[in-house]
C-alpha cells in the first residue's frame, strides 16, 4: 500500500493532473484472473485440405512475395501442388471465412501459382539419412507417389510398380490435358524421381508379378484405385459404339485415336462424365467446322446433386455440351450391332437415400428415345481386387469391395498397407495424397518398431511436418470483421471457348489447350492480400497498439521470418506484471490468433 | 513573399510554418481548405507531419490531445457545428495543459442552417480554458497562427485563432509568407516538460479528488493571467523579427475622442474606415479593436477608454437572455474600474449578414445622439415593422 | 478605390476571374481584395464574385453594392438579374457576347463592351464545348477596354492561377484584348 501524498501547497503541485511518480510501481497485473496467449488456431481451408496442406502459411508467403518458400511449404505435405491447383475440387475454399466478404479465397489458382511460378527451380529437400529397408509401391497414381515421396524424403529406398507404360495413374490417364497438362504432371513426378523413386512401368500385379514375389521388400503400399468402370445393366450395353467414360479418357490421353459419333451421349454425373463429355465435344470438332457433333450428358437427379465440380459443369455448358437432368437410360438401342440411341425415363426425385442425396425415381410411362451413335457410361467405377491370390484374401480383408484398412493406413497383414480409391474411394488427387502420406508415415513408424497409433480418423487430412496449432477451427464470428472490407474474389482467365474446343487443330492430335490460365503475380498478389489469415499472427500490431496497458512488446522486427505464417507466440510478449487481463487485445485481434485463458489464483 | 491568397489558406501557410507535427481535423464549410492544404502540402514533402483522419470534430480534437500529450506541436480546425461538438475535448485539452492550436472559422450555428460568419460558436466556448485571438485581415491571420503556437507553448493552455467565414475564409489578398528561417527563429521546436512515454510512464487525466482538483483549476487561472504577458511579448518579438504586431487590443484614433467604437474580427477593418469619414467630417471617434478574447485584457481595456465619454460595443454574436458578449465583458471590465462612461450594446450581422460602412456609421451616429442607451440591446437593421 | 464586379454562372469561373484580376492588380504594385458574394454556389445559378482595388491598403470588409464596373460572363443574366444595380455613372459594363454593344438595351450613363468569349473559349478548348469556360478571355477584354490593368500583368496573372491548360487561357486572353468592341 502506497502512502497518500496530499500537497500543502498548490506550488507543490504539479499543473496537470499526473503521476508525480512512475506508474510502473503499479503492478497491474496483480488484478489479471484471465490472460492473454498467442496461440494460433487452425483456419477452415487448413483444416478442409485432405492433403493437409498449411494453406494459410502459404498464402501469407505469397502476400510476402517469397513464393519458393511457398511452394516447399506445400512440398513439405504434397508433392502435387501443380496438379493439385488445377485438378482439385478444392474443399478448402467452400468453408473460406472470405465467402462472406466476397468470395472465398480462389485457393487452389493461387497453389497453381506457387507451382507455376516455381517451374524453373527444384525442391531444395533431400533425404538426411539413409535406410535398407526397401519399400514396394504398386500403383504410380497421386496415393502410390504421395507415398513413394514422403518415404523416400524419410531415407527409404522406394519402388514404384505401375501397370501402364505411363506413370501417374489416373492423373495421366483419367484427367483430361486441357484441365491438367502433361508436362506440369511430368515435372511434379521428375521432383520425386529426384529422391531417388524408381518406378517401374508395364508391371502390372497379378498380371506380371504377384505380391508373393515381392519378399525382398519390408513394406508394401497397395494404391491401384479403381480400375473397373462401373456397368449400367440395361439392355444392348455391349454393342459397338459404347465406350466407357474412363476408357474413352485413357485412350484419349494415351494417344490413341478415339472416334465419336456425331451424337454422343454421357451417363452419369460425376468428374468422369463431365471429362468425358468435354473430350467428345472435342474430338468431334475442328477450326472450321467446332462442335460438329452434339454431345449430351444424361443424369438422373437435378443439377444440385450433380457430384462434378461445379466450375467444371459451367465450363463444360460453356462449351455447348448439354445436360439432361432427370433422365437415365433403360435401354440401348442397337441395329446391326451398332448402337444407334437410348431409351429413356424420366425420373423424379422422391426421399433421401443412404448417401444423403434424394432418390431418383423412374416416372411411369414417361419413356423417350434419344438418337445417340455413341454411348460413354460413365456411372462410376470399382476396385479390382482379382490380384489377390486365393490365400491371400484370406489374410488381406476386402470389406464392401475395398481393401480395408485402419487408420495407419494397415491392412490386415503386417506390413502392407494400402490407401488411395482402392481403399478409400474419396475419389480426388488430394484424398489419395494425404492417403499415400498417412501409409508413409505409418510405414516408417513400422519398420522402426513402433507402435502404429496416433493417427487421426481416416478422413481427416495427415501432417508430414505437425503444425502447432489448436485444433479448434476459426469461423467467421471469430474474426473481427472491424478489419476486413469487401473485396471481390479475383478469377482467373480462361481460354476462348473456340479456341478450346477446336483444341488440336492448334495444339496438335490430342493436344488440348488448357482451359483455365492461372494468375499472373498482380492477380495473385491482390488475391492473396484477401486472406485473412484466420487464427493466424501476422504481426499486424493490433494488440499491441490497443493494449491499454502497453504491456506487449513485439519481439520480432521486419524483414519478419519465414514462414511469418507460423509466428505462433513468438512475434509477442505480454508482460505480466502489468496486464491486467482486460481482455482488448484479444477482442480487437482481427483473426483470432489470441485466446485468453483462466489462471487459477493460489491464496495462501 | 507576398502572394495573394485567401484566408483559409493563410492559416495553412501559418500552421506549416509553424511546423506542426500532427494535424487531424474532419471537414466543415467554410473551415475545409484550411486542411486540404495543409493535406496537399504533406502529400507534396513540404509538411514533415503525421495527417490523421478522424471521424468527427470530437475525434479530431482527441487525436491532438493525445499527439500534444506525447510532445508533438498538434493543430486542426473547425467551424460552427465542429467546434460545438468539440466542446468536451476542449475542456480536456485546457485542464490536460496542451498547447494545441486551432483555428476557427466563425460560423453562425442552427438553425435555421447557415454557414455564414457569427462569433456565437467561438464565444460560447469561452469558459473552456483556451485562449481565443480574433483576427480582421489574412496577414493576422497568418501571424496569428505563428503567435498562438509561441503563448500556447509558454503558458501550455491551447489556443484558439477565429476567422469570419467567407468574409476573411474565402477573401483573396495580398499576404507576406515569411521566410522558414524566421519562423524558426521566432518558434523553436516544442520541448514538452511532461509527455507520455512507455519508457516512463505517468499516469495522465487520471482522477483528482477534491482535496487537489481546485488547485489545478486555480493554476489555469494563473495560466490565463500570466498569458495576457506573454502574449503582449510574443506580438513584441514578432515585431522585431517580422515587422508586424497586432496587440493585445488596438487603439485606433482614440486620441480626444468621445466615442469609442468597440469592434473585433473583421467588422474592425470596415469600422476604420468610418472612423477615418467621421473624423474628416468633425466627429471625435475612435475605435478600440480586441483581438484577445481570452484571457480578457482587462488591464488595457480600460486603459483605452479611460478617456471615452460614451462606449459603442459592436457584436456579432449573442448571448441569448443577456445581450452581445463583447458588450458584456466590456461592462465586466470597467465596472471595478474608475471610469465607467455608458456602455452601449449593439447586435449586428448575425448569421452573415453583411456589415458595411452605413451600418457602423448608423451605430456610431446612434451613440452620439443618446447620451445613455435606451435599452439593454439596441439590435440593427433587423426587419422591424 | 475601384470595385468590380462579376456576373456569372456557377462553374463559369467568375471567382477565379475575381482572384486572378486580383492578382494581376497585384502584380502592377497595388492593393487588392476579392471574394465570392459570400455563400453557397451552385452550377448554373448566377453568382456574383468581387474584385477591390486600391493604392491604399485595403479595409472595407463587406460586398460591394455600388461597382465602378461590371463585368458579365452570360448575356442571359442581362435578363435574369440587374447587372446595373448600384453601378456607377460612366461604369463599364463588358458583356460576353457576339453582339455589337449597341444592340444591348442599356442606360447610356453607362459604357458598353462585349467580347466573344464563347468562341474564343471554345476556341482553346477551354472547359467543356458545352460550357466553355469564358473568365480568362474576359478578363483580356475587360484590361483593354478599362485600361485598369496591362495585358502583361494579366496574362502572368493568368498563367500562374488557372488550374488547367495556362498557356491557351493566356492566348484566350491575348485574343480577347486585341478584338473586344467598345461602344
Amino acid at each position: 500500500m502506497t502512502e497518500e501524498i496530499v500537497f500543502k501547497t498548490e506550488a507543490d503541485m504539479p499543473y496537470l493532473p499526473m503521476s508525480l511518480g512512475t506508474t510502473l510501481v503499479n503492478k497491474t497485473g496483480s488484478w489479471r484472473y484471465i490472460r492473454p496467449l498467442y496461440v494460433d488456431k487452425t483456419p477452415p481451408c487448413n483444416h478442409d485440405c485432405p492433403a493437409g496442406e498449411d494453406i494459410v502459411g502459404y498464402l501469407a508467403l505469397i502476400e510476402e512475395g517469397k513464393y519458393k518458400e511457398g511452394w516447399e511449404l506445400i512440398m513439405q505435405e504434397n508433392p502435387f501442388p501443380g496438379v493439385c491447383g488445377r485438378v482439385c475440387p478444392h474443399p478448402c475454399e467452400s468453408e473460406c471465412n472470405r465467402r462472406e466478404l466476397g468470395g472465398a479465397i480462389a485457393i487452389h489458382t493461387l497453389e497453381r501459382f506457387l507451382a507455376d511460378h516455381t517451374a524453373s527451380q527444384r525442391p531444395s529437400v533431400q533425404a538426411s539419412k539413409r535406410y535398407d529397408a526397401k519399400i514396394a509401391i504398386i500403383g504410380s497414381g497421386p496415393a502410390g507417389l504421395a507415398c513413394a515421396y514422403h518415404l523416400a524424403l524419410r531415407g527409404y529406398p522406394v519402388t514404384v510398380f505401375e501397370a501402364l507404360p505411363v506413370v501417374g495413374g489416373m492423373m495421366r490417364v483419367g484427367i483430361p490435358e486441357y484441365r491438367l497438362p502433361r508436362e506440369v504432371l511430368e515435372r511434379e513426378i521428375a521432383d520425386i524421381e529426384a529422391l531417388g523413386v524408381e518406378i517401374e512401368t508395364n508391371m502390372r500385379l497379378g498380371d506380371n508379378f504377384k505380391l508373393s514375389d515381392l519378399e525382398d521388400y519390408q513394406a508394401i503400399f497397395i494404391a491401384v484405385g479403381l480400375q473397373k468402370s462401373r456397368k449400367l445393366n440395361v439392355p444392348g450395353e455391349d454393342a459397338e459404339g459404347v465406350i466407357p467414360g474412363l476408357e474413352l479418357l485413357k485412350r484419349v490421353n494415351l494417344g490413341e485415336e478415339v472416334q465419336v459419333g456425331p451424337s454422343v451421349a454421357v451417363i452419369g454425373g460425376g468428374n468422369t462424365a463431365v471429362d468425358a463429355a468435354r473430350s467428345a465435344l472435342r474430338l468431334g470438332s475442328d477450326v472450321r467446322e467446332p462442335r460438329s457433333n452434339e454431345v449430351t450428358i444424361l443424369y438422373r437427379r437435378s443439377r444440385e446433386e450433380m457430384p462434378a465440380i461445379a466450375g467444371e459443369i459451367e465450363e463444360a455448358l460453356a462449351e455447348g455440351v448439354k445436360i439432361r437432368y432427370l433422365s437415365a437410360p433403360i435401354e440401348l438401342l442397337t441395329e446391326n450391332g451398332w448402337v444407334m440411341g437410348l431409351k429413356c425415363v424420366k425420373m423424379e426425385l422422391g426421399e433421401p437415400d443412404e448417401s444423403g442425396r434424394r432418390r431418383p425415381m423412374p416416372i411411369a410411362g414417361s419413356e423417350y428415345a434419344l438418337k445417340a451413335d455413341t454411348v460413354i457410361p460413365a456411372i462410376g467405377q470399382e476396385a479390382d481386387t482379382s490380384f489377390l491370390e486365393t490365400g491371400e484374401q484370406r489374410l488381406i480383408e476386402v470389406r464392401r469391395g475395398h481393401i480395408f484398412i485402419d487408420a495407419a493406413g494397415a491392412t490386415t497383414r503386417p506390413g502392407i498397407f494400402a490407401g488411395g480409391d482402392v481403399a478409400t474411394p474419396f475419389g480426388t488427387v488430394a484424398h489419395a495424397v494425404g492417403s499415400g502420406k498417412r501409409a508413409a508415415l505409418a510405414i516408417d513408424k513400422y519398420l522402426r518398431g513402433e507402435e502404429l497409433s496416433g493417427f487421426p480418423p481416416i478422413d481427416e487430412a495427415v501432417h508430414a511436418v505437425p503444425k502447432d496449432m489448436d485444433p479448434a477451427i476459426v469461423r467467421f464470428d471469430d474474426l473481427n470483421p472491424a478489419y476486413f472490407e469487401e473485396i471481390e474474389r479475383t478469377e482467373q482467365p480462361q481460354r476462348p471457348i473456340e479456341e478450346r474446343v477446336s483444341g488440336f487443330e492448334y495444339f496438335g492430335w490430342a493436344q488440348y489447350g488448357e482451359v483455365n490460365l492461372g494468375f499472373n503475380e498482380e492477380e495473385a498478389q491482390a488475391e492473396a492480400e484477401r486472406c485473412f489469415n484466420c487464427g493466424t499472427c501476422n504481426l499486424c500490431d493490433t494488440c499491441l497498439i490497443f493494449c491499454p496497458d502497453v504491456a506487449i512488446a513485439r519481439l520480432v522486427a521486419p524483414p519478419y521470418p519465414v514462414p511469418l505464417a507460423r509466428l505462433n507466440g513468438a512475434g509477442y510478449e505480454v508482460n505480466y506484471d502489468y496486464c491486467k487481463g482486460c481482455g482488448v487485445c484479444a477482442e480487437e485481434c482481427p483473426r483470432y490468433a489470441i485466446s485468453i485463458e483462466k489462471e487459477i489464483k493460489w491464496k495462501k | 513573399m507576398e502572394k495573394v491568397i485567401m484566408g483559409n489558406h493563410a492559416v495553412s501557410y501559418g500552421a506549416k510554418l509553424a511546423r506542426a507535427q500532427v494535424i487531424a481535423a474532419y471537414p466543415i464549410t467554410p473551415q475545409t481548405q484550411i486542411v486540404e492544404m495543409l493535406s496537399e502540402f504533406w502529400a507534396e514533402g513540404l509538411l514533415d507531419a503525421k495527417f490523421i483522419k478522424v471521424e468527427s470534430e470530437h475525434s479530431a480534437m482527441a487525436a491532438c490531445i493525445g499527439a500534444s500529450s506525447a510532445g508533438a506541436r498538434a493543430f486542426t480546425a473547425t467551424s460552427g457545428h465542429g467546434l460545438a461538438l468539440m466542446h468536451e475535448m476542449l475542456h480536456w485539452a485546457a485542464g490536460a495543459r496542451l498547447p494545441i492550436v486551432m483555428a476557427n472559422v466563425n460560423r453562425a450555428m442552427g438553425p435555421g442552417w447557415s454557414i455564414w460568419t457569427e462569433q456565437t460558436d467561438s464565444l460560447a466556448q469561452r469558459d473552456t480554458g483556451w485562449l481565443q485571438f480574433y483576427c480582421e485581415s489574412n496577414q493576422e491571420v497568418l501571424d496569428s497562427v505563428i503567435q498562438a503556437f509561441k503563448i500556447a507553448e509558454q503558458v501550455l493552455l491551447p489556443t484558439m485563432l477565429v476567422l469570419d467565414a467567407f468574409v476573411l475564409s474565402h477573401t483573396q489578398e495580398p499576404v507576406d509568407i515569411p521566410d522558414q528561417e524566421l519562423v524558426d527563429r521566432y518558434l523553436p521546436p516544442y520541448d514538452a516538460r511532461y509527455k507520455l512515454d512507455p519508457g516512463d510512464p505517468h499516469a495522465f487525466g487520471a482522477m483528482v479528488a477534491p482535496p487537489h482538483y481546485m488547485e489545478l483549476r486555480y493554476k489555469i487561472q494563473k495560466a490565463m493571467e500570466e498569458a495576457v504577458e506573454v502574449a503582449r511579448q510574443a506580438d513584441g518579438e514578432f515585431r522585431e523579427i517580422f515587422g508586424r504586431s497586432y496587440g493585445l487590443v488596438e487603439k485606433y484614433r482614440l486620441e480626444d475622442a468621445e466615442v469609442v467604437l468597440v469592434a473585433s474580427a473583421t467588422i474592425t477593418s470596415t469600422a476604420r474606415v468610418v472612423v477615418d469619414e467621421l473624423r474628416e467630417e468633425g466627429y471625435k471617434v475612435g475605435l478600440l479593436k480586441v483581438r484577445m478574447f481570452r484571457p480578457f485584457p482587462t488591464k488595457d481595456v480600460r486603459e483605452a477608454l479611460a478617456g471615452a465619454r460614451k462606449v459603442a460595443v459592436i457584436d456579432r454574436n449573442i448571448s441569448f437572455g443577456h445581450g452581445g458578449i463583447f458588450a458584456e465583458e466590456i461592462k465586466s471590465a470597467l465596472y471595478n474600474g474608475s471610469h465607467r462612461p455608458p456602455i452601449f450594446g449593439f447586435i449586428i450581422g448575425l448569421g452573415g449578414r453583411d456589415v458595411t460602412p452605413a451600418s457602423i456609421r448608423g451605430i456610431a451616429e446612434y451613440t452620439f445622439e443618446h447620451d445613455t442607451p435606451e435599452m439593454e440591446i439596441i439590435w440593427r437593421e433587423v426587419k422591424n415593422s | 478605390m475601384i470595385e468590380i464586379r462579376i456576373h456569372g454562372r456557377g462553374g463559369q469561373g467568375a471567382v477565379i476571374a475575381s482572384k486572378v484580376l486580383a492578382v494581376a492588380v497585384f502584380k502592377e504594385g497595388k492593393y487588392v481584395q476579392s471574394f465570392p458574394a459570400f455563400g453557397v454556389e451552385r452550377r448554373g445559378a448566377p453568382v456574383m464574385a468581387f474584385t477591390r482595388i486600391d493604392d491604399q491598403p485595403i479595409r472595407i470588409r463587406c460586398q460591394i453594392y455600388e461597382p465602378d464596373h461590371v463585368v458579365v460572363l452570360d448575356p442571359t443574366l442581362l435578363e435574369a438579374v440587374d447587372v446595373t444595380a448600384g453601378l456607377k455613372e460612366g461604369g463599364w459594363i463588358l458583356i460576353n457576347s457576339e453582339q455589337d454593344p449597341a444592340t444591348f438595351d442599356l442606360p447610356a450613363r453607362y459604357r458598353v463592351a462585349t467580347i466573344d468569349a464563347q468562341s474564343i473559349a471554345i476556341k482553346y478548348k477551354l472547359g467543356p464545348k458545352s460550357a466553355p469556360i469564358v473568365n480568362t478571355a474576359i478578363l483580356g477584354a475587360f484590361a483593354k477596354a478599362t485600361g485598369i490593368v496591362g495585358l502583361e500583368a494579366l496574362a502572368e496573372a493568368v498563367r500562374e492561377s488557372v488550374p488547367l491548360k495556362p498557356e491557351e487561357n493566356v492566348a484566350a486572353t491575348r485574343e480577347a484584348y486585341n478584338s473586344v468592341v467598345a461602344s
